[in-house]
């Protein structure tokens, strides 16, 4: 407990915590190196599990608004990249504008009816929402119906195909570096308070002056964009997708992951989400045991979940906190 | 001159009249009260004043503009703020974050400033920080402001509410009986404080509450109100010895008469 104040303490120094992040994301750049691609590949889901928890985190960790079909978000950005890639044979990098418009418009018209009532509201018609966006896909012809859309051209970057297992680790890299800098700066500012208020006490945050129905619905557009970007990204790196990428179990996923690893926390919810990722792969070569590696998971998900609801990232002790009778 | 007007207020729920013709004004400048006994409408009013709840009828301005049918937020942008009977902190934010969203109605950087950090986001992020320090220590609890809100005495948080008031520089402050559940020195605090936001910062106060010692002590003008009517109004010296109001507080021996 007192090694937690400390380190909370040194991370408060900016240099030190300049250095920290700095070897944090060397350290994660050279794994390239010493991992065989079989490795990678499982990083690889799993920073896309970051991504996907990152964007989420600021509708449901920051807001405290329930989405429970964020895979309906990164699968606009998905198909929206995935139809002018192959159909309009468009460059990757400019679907991605594209991309952030189609999210942008979706949010609205989802959040704007819905914000206004309890947040609950929300949690329906989200997951209403990915329902209607998977089965809508499985059902048209541009979206390549129930075999989805495939041979996605791969994007170039300063005229180098991005092909590989390591090219894409990088891409991946780069882009959860800015997702992080962008949730930090989020967190850090009048805007992202009044998210923080309006999770806290949506009454006194409306008390404060703070328009709640709109910071709601900006909160949801930011997770929606990231989400979409994610699911760009995601059709190029795969070359192909198709309905069943985007089901309710995704949702639920991404969810998860944010919950386990800390709400609002977003070292907790980049473990939350590698955690999330790794371990049925860990469990996926232990004899016996690997068949039944996803009830492991769920149990260790409920040990998790009733020792620590606020996740596994430990919170910043304060000098007047009640410590817990037991230790 | 008269800074908020309430004239003819009626609120009724579903046939349960809270507040019925209740007119009353609040002069610029000066500390007002509305006091009376349990259930007599005095929040209602509160809340009718700051947008929580719509009147059924009747009209409430501001400097010569009504404040029916905007919703809370707009009347604290206009220069409104109210602090709640039940503490309502952000309780898992320090108290610096906690006193800092009151200066969310006179800022206005949004999503595009967090995400650039541009100078004028900077600028206004460290105006803000200033401030909520300056009002930290205005209140006594600038030592706290790392803590988090839940983690605060009563006392403090209480503290902590007025100075998150204090934040959004407010031409008129609402305090919803800011004196329950303190002692009696946290109350002679609270009766100097409430002095010094009128006298220093300039703040006109309007106060509920119950705490007769502080309402007499503190106030200028004193609106009672019984039954969501009102039944006098004055200075404290003579609502004190106003029949009626004795009569609201003590029951009329009539009622004693009665209960025998």
């Amino acid at each position: 407990m007192k090694l937690i104040s400390k380190a909370y303490e040194l991370m408060d120094n900016k240099l030190i915590r300049a250095g920290v992040l700095a070897a944090i994301f060397l350290i994660v750049a050279s794994f390239p190196l010493y991992f065989n691609n079989h490795y990678i590949n499982i990083m690889l889901i799993a920073m896309f599990y970051m991504l996907l928890a990152l964007g989420l985190n600021v509708i449901v960790g920051y807001t405290g608004l329930c989405d429970l079909g964020y895979a309906a978000k990164f699968a606009i950005g998905a198909y929206t990249t995935g139809i002018l890639v192959n159909v309009f044979e468009w460059s990757f990098w400019l679907t991605l504008p594209v991309s952030i418009a189609v999210s942008i418009v979706i949010a609205v018209i989802i959040g704007a009816p819905t914000l206004k009532l309890r947040s609950d509201y929300l949690a329906i018609v989200t997951l209403g929402f990915a329902e209607i966006v998977r089965i809508t896909a499985r059902n048209l012809s541009i979206t390549g119906a129930a075999s989805g859309l495939h041979g996605i051209t791969r994007p170039e970057l300063f005229g180098f195909r991005l092909t590989s297992f390591t090219h894409w680790f990088y891409v991946y890299l780069v882009l959860i570096v800015i997702f992080i800098i962008i949730s930090f700066r989020i967190r850090h500012s009048r805007f992202g308070r009044a998210l923080a208020f309006i999770r806290e006490d949506e009454d006194a945050a409306q008390a404060m002056g703070v328009n709640t129905v709109l910071y709601k619905l900006y909160a949801y557009i930011l997770g929606a964009v990231l989400g979409g970007i994610t699911g760009s990204f995601y059709a190029v790196q795969m070359t192909s997708i198709s309905p069943n990428s985007f089901d309710f179990t995704q949702s639920v996923n991404v969810l998860l992951a944010v919950i386990l690893g800390g709400m609002g926390k977003i070292p907790g919810v980049i473990i939350g989400a590698a955690f999330f990722a790794i371990f049925p792969e860990i469990f996926r070569d232990i004899p016996f045991v690997g068949d039944m590696r996803m009830l492991f998971f769920g149990l260790l998900l409920v040990v998790v979940m009733i020792n620590r609801p606020q996740g596994l990232w430990p919170d910043r002790l304060r000098a007047n906190d009640k410590l817990p009778d037991k230790i | 001159m008269s800074l908020m007007q309430v004239t003819d207020l009626t609120m009724r729920f579903s046939g349960i009249v809270a507040v019925e013709n209740l007119s009353f004004d609040v002069q610029e400048g000066s500390i007002t009260s509305l006091i009376g006994p349990n259930g007599a409408g005095k929040t209602s009013v509160f809340n009718c004043m700051t947008g929580f709840y719509k009147p059924t009828s009747g009209d409430i301005r501001f400097r010569d503009e009504s404040l029916i049918g905007l919703k809370p937020y707009k009347i604290t942008h206009k220069g409104i703020i109210r602090t709640f009977q039940n503490v309502r902190l952000f309780k898992n934010m320090t108290v610096l974050e906690n006193v800092m969203s009151g200066a969310h109605s006179v800022s206005k950087q949004s999503v595009m400033g967090a995400l650039l950090r541009h100078p004028a986001a900077r600028r206004e992020e460290k105006d803000i920080l200033e401030y909520a320090t300056y009002a930290l220590e205005y209140v006594g609890i600038a030592d706290k402001k790392n803590e988090l809100a839940k983690n605060l005495s009563y006392g403090d948080q209480r503290r902590t509410e007025w100075a998150r008031a204090l934040t959004a520089k407010p031409r008129l402050l609402l305090l919803d009986e800011p004196a329950a559940g303190l002692n009696r020195e946290e109350k002679n605090q609270l009766s100097m404080l409430i002095r010094d936001i009128r006298d220093d910062l300039g703040i006109t106060v309007f106060l509920i509450e119950h705490d007769m010692d502080l309402v007499m002590h503190v106030s200028e003008h004193v609106i009672v109100v019984n039954f969501g009517t009102k039944i006098a109004q004055g200075t404290p010296q003579e609502v004190q010895s106003d029949s009626k109001v004795i009569e609201a507080y003590l029951g009329s021996q009539e009622d004693e008469d009665a209960a025998l």
